[in-house]
């Protein structure tokens, strides 16, 4: 469903994906994993035609991703990094907006759109300028942009932070739920809990390398322990002023 | 003490920094051209200009700290008021105010230009401490319209009156109304000329129609599967509902060549170089030279479809168009 081969994105001087080789089968839940500045939002940029590689080739849904961007984005959904709202829309027209230029009948959309606001707990703040709602709300109302026209795959930059527990768990089953019914979805986050409890595919990458893809049962140890050995261990400073004088 | 001196050298700094209202007024089209070509006979546009200036500059420079981050500052009482006190004079309009105080008392200046510049001076500063913000019940209530393009050309509506063009707009628009309703017989070439003034005054949105969408937005707008013509048929669409309106009272055919000609035109910058707006400014233009050229086209389609034929309108809607799908095409590769 996603492969790429040797995808490479170079700015200027700066290589921040270099040469990435990388399948997702269909119905498959990858879950993308790395520091920041290693290369996930540029990968997960290239993988849905945002941002052109410097080289190298991707399909995603048997379409070759720079040749058909129009029809490559009719299928996918897709959570960009800054989320792609317009302040000047309620979180109800943003859903409503998508429903249409996607050809999801009046109707359809209307009522898809009630039950993921319902699920997501958006219900209160459905009449709400995006320029005047929460983080999470934003998030949330992104993540249902996403959905409503149901995609063949999903592409989500970091659908879980600033998220409620609760809503997070909904969200969690949702995604786990369309991958049963064969959609992609790739995601990246840099909550481990999560990401051990949804994959089906674990990819780590450092420094615009892929480093470690494999699924879930072939981690050699817990999937923290194991990320903190191969991308980055944590290294705790003592900074001795804190907590010693009235500042 | 010390703690209030640092604060107000940072919002010195800020204020120093924010130049946008200065910078809208100068970069834009309405404000450039009526300068240029009124000049002795442009007193209301000049006088336009400087109450322009004076009310946004005049705000409370204490708003530039967020007031979350004013309430956490570990400052006393005393230093509260007096920051409070000593935060006016960080804003330059205050000083003039004092100056011309000083000028009045001396008589270089009559006390009422004093007490006029220095009430508009209180009220902008008043009126900007004052919580505005465009709740939902203005907004939700704009016109729904056919087709897939609905919600967007909604929010490029609210984006649009959120700009102080379309209020400048607005203001000639309704001075043809009220000429017009107590009957006072202005020759048509007066109608005409205001016309042009409220596509003049709109020029400087249609010279960057992705302004106010924010980074966000655009990344939307790649990710949505709607070509590049119909993205700007949509700001189109929105741009012509408010000036064919707007245009009605004074001469609606000539109006329609002129927003006609104001969006063929100002396709070119929205594309080749977006220029990032701000909320309740005027907007910043292209430039001296293609707001004069812009001015120039307007004009020139205004006057031939008034003057000559309306058929003139058909050689405009298809440039328009022309214009829609080539621009449309830049769109779509630049998001390739």
């Amino acid at each position: 469903m996603i492969a790429c081969r040797n995808l490479t994105r170079r700015f200027v001087d700066f290589v921040a994906v270099n040469r990435i080789t990388l399948d997702v089968a269909k119905g498959a839940v990858c879950v993308f994993l790395g520091p920041n500045g290693a290369g996930k939002s540029t990968t997960l940029k290239m993988l849905t035609g945002l941002l052109a590689p410097t080289s190298g080739s991707i399909t995603v849904c048997g379409l070759d991703v720079t040749a058909n961007p129009l029809e490559l984005k009719r299928r996918i959904g897709v959570l960009p990094e800054d989320l792609g709202l317009f302040d000047d829309l309620t979180v109800d027209e943003h859903l409503l907006l998508t429903g249409a230029v996607y050809g999801v009948s009046k109707r359809e959309t209307r009522a898809r759109a009630n039950q993921l606001l319902h699920a997501l707990s958006l219900e209160d703040g459905r009449r709400t300028f995006a320029g005047a709602c929460s983080h999470g709300m934003r998030k949330k109302t992104a993540f249902a942009m996403a959905l409503l026209p149901s995609p063949r795959a999903l592409f989500l930059d970091e659908p879980f932070e600033a998220i409620d527990p609760v809503t997070s768990r909904i969200m969690r089953d949702l995604l786990v739920t369309v991958a049963r019914r064969g959609v992609t979805v790739f995601l990246t986050s840099h909550i481990l809990s999560v990401a051990e409890q949804i994959a089906t595919q674990v990819v780590m990458i450092r420094n615009g390398k892929i480093v470690w893809n494999s699924p879930p049962a072939a981690l050699p140890q817990s999937l923290e322990q194991h990320y903190f050995d191969l991308v980055e261990a944590p290294v705790v400073e003592d900074l001795k002023w804190l907590g010693s004088s009235q500042s | 003490m010390a703690r209030v001196l640092a604060i107000l050298r940072a919002l010195g700094r800020a204020y120093r920094r924010d130049q946008r209202s200065l910078e809208s007024v100068v970069g834009n089209n309405f404000f450039l051209v009526t300068a240029l070509l009124l000049q002795n006979a442009g007193g209301f546009i000049y006088l336009l200009i400087g109450v322009v200036l004076l009310f946004p500059l005049s705000t409370d420079p204490l708003r530039k700290v967020p007031a979350s981050r004013l309430a956490l500052w570990p400052i006393e009482a005393a230093e509260r008021r007096l920051l409070r006190a000593l935060s006016p004079w960080v804003n330059p309009v205050s000083w003039v105010v004092a100056g011309l105080a000083v000028w009045a008392i001396r008589g270089k200046v009559t006390f009422g230009l004093w007490a006029a510049v220095a009430g508009l001076a209180l009220a902008a500063f008043l009126l900007s401490d004052l919580p505005f913000t465009p709740g939902p019940a203005v907004w939700l209530h704009v016109p729904q319209f056919p087709g897939r393009w609905n919600q967007l050309i909604r929010k490029n509506l609210r984006e649009m009156v959120c700009t102080l063009d379309f209020y400048c707009a607005g203001t000639v628009s309704l001075c043809g109304l009220i000429c017009r309703s107590i009957g006072l017989r202005l020759p048509p070439e007066a109608f005409v000329a205001m016309t042009v003034l409220v596509a003049l005054a709109l020029s400087s949105y249609a010279e960057s129609l992705f302004g106010l969408d924010g980074a966000g937005g655009l990344a939307r707008y790649r990710l949505l599967p709607l070509a590049g013509w119909e993205i700007l048929a949509a700001k189109d669409v929105a741009f012509l509902a408010i000036a064919i309106p707007l245009t009605l009272p004074l001469a609606p055919l000539a109006g329609l060549a002129a927003a006609l000609a104001a969006l063929t035109m100002g396709h070119a910058p929205t594309v080749n170089r977006p220029l990032p707006q701000t909320r309740w400014r005027f907007s910043t233009g292209a430039g001296l030279i293609f707001g004069m050229l812009h001015a120039g086209f307007m004009a020139m389609a205004a006057c031939s479809v008034y003057f000559s034929s309306r058929l003139f309108l058909l050689p405009l809607i298809a440039a328009w168009a022309g214009s829609i799908w080539y621009y449309g095409r830049r769109l779509d590769r630049a998001s390739a």
